[in-house]
């Protein structure tokens, strides 16, 4: 038969997406709609890779300016990078 | 010595050699130096022989840096032959019977091939041998008879071998690069031992590019973040432990740490640190529970009027946080479930309630002073330590019945142990010490203040479990960026990510409409990554998913074929 949708009780997922707390900030921003079952765990993988490449890219000013640290300022160039590359509709 | 002909560059080999002949045992006859198979021979037979090979081995790894010495069949030849021979000759019929594979060695005397395993055919250098054995062969052959009175044309004869040897020395190692080498001598020698490990080293390297060469079967890089977790719940206990200052706010990351200004650090401390994965952990906890709810009880009892005077939500979930760990402190259980199971809102949600439904049954008691009592009740059962039969009594009626009411695996302990204290001490413990007699009418306040702050769930759970989990990404940042953060990096990438999610809601919202739906559905998430570029023709949703998400909500994401004609998640 197919798979239980429920993981059981005593397993213990590593790196767990915070289902709760997307689909509650999704609830915030948006009351009217309804976000499905699935639809915070794709939520989660999105912002898994939506950090990964802000890392990758503040990591890569940081070290541009030889610094061993990475500092607010390399955070933001990248963010507003991001921003711009994005081809997001409402971006 | 007949050392003219030969320039002993290296006086340990002259040594060895001296050593051989001394401690020679005269029993193999000496063969015919052409007679490679009676050398070998006389290598199977002499027994005495390998004493002095291990002798010969050990000297030989002092020069093998530099020589790439002279195998044990070496010795065991030089051994075999030694009585009639020189030095010379005993390593010209070294190099008769030498196998002439391995390593020539850069001393002109010791144009010594490492002698592979005679008698132990290796298949691989073998293919090499043949040929190489000849050639050393013949080259020697040309050499030796000339060798017979040590001349000084040897070593010009040598060179030529000597170069042919170096050669094949490379042509060797580059068919030893591409087999791999076999069983390797148990006479290891160092060389012999650098040797196959760096051999052993290129082999082994390639065959990592082979799963580079095929990104698309590499399942998802290792899981670093279990450990990152792992690292954040150890940081979180140990800020709960040592009294983390409250401006640290990056660190301490405790649900309720921003509201309670003073109170807090001694209220996480009394916290159990959220812990998934150990007992271990809860039972830290619970030790540096027992240790501090003492004297935190103490603290808290003047601490949580003021607390409750602040009418704050966090407060009175730490109170019922308090409550119960003076109840594990009192009766010494290990509460293992973690407080925190998601260390934060939903703790809250919990502790709020728990606490409304100790309101609802302090209402139906009908006992006014029962509220004013809850606060203090828990303290004094610590202090005074009657009530704790009665208590113990309770507990376990309470912890059952209030499993439905509470409705969470982790609060119905907490609140039964909160609820019973409740019931015990109104029951039993109408008036108990004078204490509470005094901190009842400062309590009184608090208990109006307690069913207004029910009403507020908004903006101030958008701080506290908002921002753990904002850190919670904040923290795969950091460990994703693999570099040193500064504190207020860390702060620029979470509000980056509070106004990544205002984006991705909007853009949920324009697709779902576009689509004529209220529902966001993952169709929508697709489309949203594709928009941003994650997902290509060449790189689908599903491959994304296996890479990054753990199996179970791949399960849960990817539809699978199971048995009985069956499609799990439907389409």
């Amino acid at each position: 038969m197919a798979v239980s949708t429920t993981v059981s009780q005593r397993k213990h997922i590593k790196r767990k997406a915070p289902r709760g707390f997307l689909k509650r900030v999704f609830k915030r921003q948006k009351p009217h709609l309804r976000l499905e079952t699935s639809g915070d765990l794709l939520m989660h993988l999105n912002c898994l890779l939506f950090v990964q490449r802000l890392a990758e890219e503040s990591r890569t000013n940081a070290c541009e300016n030889k610094c061993g640290v990475i500092k607010r300022e390399h955070v933001l160039a990248a963010a507003k990078r991001q921003r711009l590359l994005l081809t997001g509709i409402s971006m | 010595m007949a050392d003219s002909g030969n320039p002993d560059s290296e006086p340990t080999t002259r040594t060895l050699l001296r050593r051989v002949l001394d401690t020679a045992d005269p029993r193999t006859p000496r063969r015919p130096r052409n007679a490679r198979a009676g050398a070998q021979r006389a290598l199977l037979e002499t027994p005495s022989s390998r004493r002095l090979s291990s002798q010969t081995k050990m000297t030989a790894r002092r020069r093998s840096q530099r020589t790439k010495s002279i195998g044990k069949l070496a010795h065991v030849q030089a051994s075999g032959h030694l009585e009639e021979q020189t030095p010379r000759t005993l390593l010209k019929n070294i190099l008769l019977t030498a196998h002439p594979l391995l390593a020539v060695s850069a001393a002109p005397e010791s144009s010594i091939v490492m002698p592979e395993s005679v008698v132990k055919p290796v298949p691989a250098p073998q293919v090499v041998q043949p040929p190489r054995r000849e050639s050393s062969r013949g080259s020697l052959e040309l050499q030796l008879p000339e060798l017979e009175p040590p001349t000084t044309l040897a070593p010009g004869l040598l060179a030529p071998g000597k170069r042919k040897q170096r050669l094949r020395l490379s042509v060797f190692q580059q068919a030893m690069d591409q087999e791999l080498p076999l069983s390797q001598e148990p006479h290891g020698n160092a060389d012999a031992s650098s040797l196959t490990s760096s051999l052993n080293l290129t082999f082994a390297t390639p065959l990592q590019p082979q799963s580079v060469q095929r990104p698309g079967l590499a399942r998802r890089p290792p899981t670093h973040r279990a450990v990152d977790v792992g690292a954040f719940l150890q940081d979180l206990r140990d800020t709960s432990l040592a009294l983390a200052p409250p401006d640290t706010v990056l660190e301490d990351t405790q649900p309720f740490s921003q509201p309670l200004v003073g109170q807090s650090p001694s209220v996480h401390h009394s916290l159990p640190c959220p812990s998934h994965s150990g007992a271990e952990d809860a039972e830290r906890a619970v030790s540096h529970r027992t240790r501090s709810s003492g004297p935190r009880l103490q603290n808290n009892s003047p601490g949580k009027p003021a607390q409750l005077l602040a009418g704050r939500a966090e407060e009175v979930d730490a109170l019922a946080m308090s409550f119960s760990h003076s109840s594990s402190s009192i009766f010494g259980e290990v509460a293992v479930e973690p407080l925190q199971d998601g260390v934060g809102e939903e703790a809250e949600e919990r502790m709020e309630e728990s606490l409304s439904m100790s309101k609802v049954k302090e209402a139906a008691r009908a006992q006014g002073s029962a509220r004013a009592e809850e606060p203090e009740g828990h303290t004094q059962v610590t202090e005074a330590e009657g009530s704790q039969g009665a208590i113990e009594t309770k507990e376990p009626e309470g912890s059952s019945g209030d499993v439905d009411t509470s409705g969470r695996t982790v609060s119905p302990e907490l609140a039964a142990s909160t609820l019973e204290f409740l019931q015990a001490k109104q029951l039993q413990c109408l008036e108990p010490a004078p204490p509470p007699s005094t901190a009842v009418l400062p309590l009184e306040p608090l208990s109006a203040r307690l069913p207004p702050r029910a009403r507020t769930p908004g903006p101030k759970p958008r701080q506290g479990p908002y921002k753990t989990r904002l850190s919670h990404y904040a923290k795969l940042f950091s460990f994703y960026a693999k570099m040193p953060m500064e504190r207020k990096a860390l702060e620029m990438v979470e509000k980056c990510l509070d106004k990544y999610f205002q984006h991705l809601c909007d853009d949920l919202e324009v697709f779902a409409a576009h689509a004529g739906r209220k529902t966001v559905r993952p169709e929508d998430l697709e489309l949203l990554m594709r928009r941003q570029g994650l997902v290509t023709d060449q790189l689908s949703l599903h491959v994304l998913v296996e890479r990054h998400l753990p199996l179970e909500y791949r399960q849960l994401l990817i539809p699978c074929a199971f048995s009985g004609n069956s499609v799990f998640p439907a389409q």
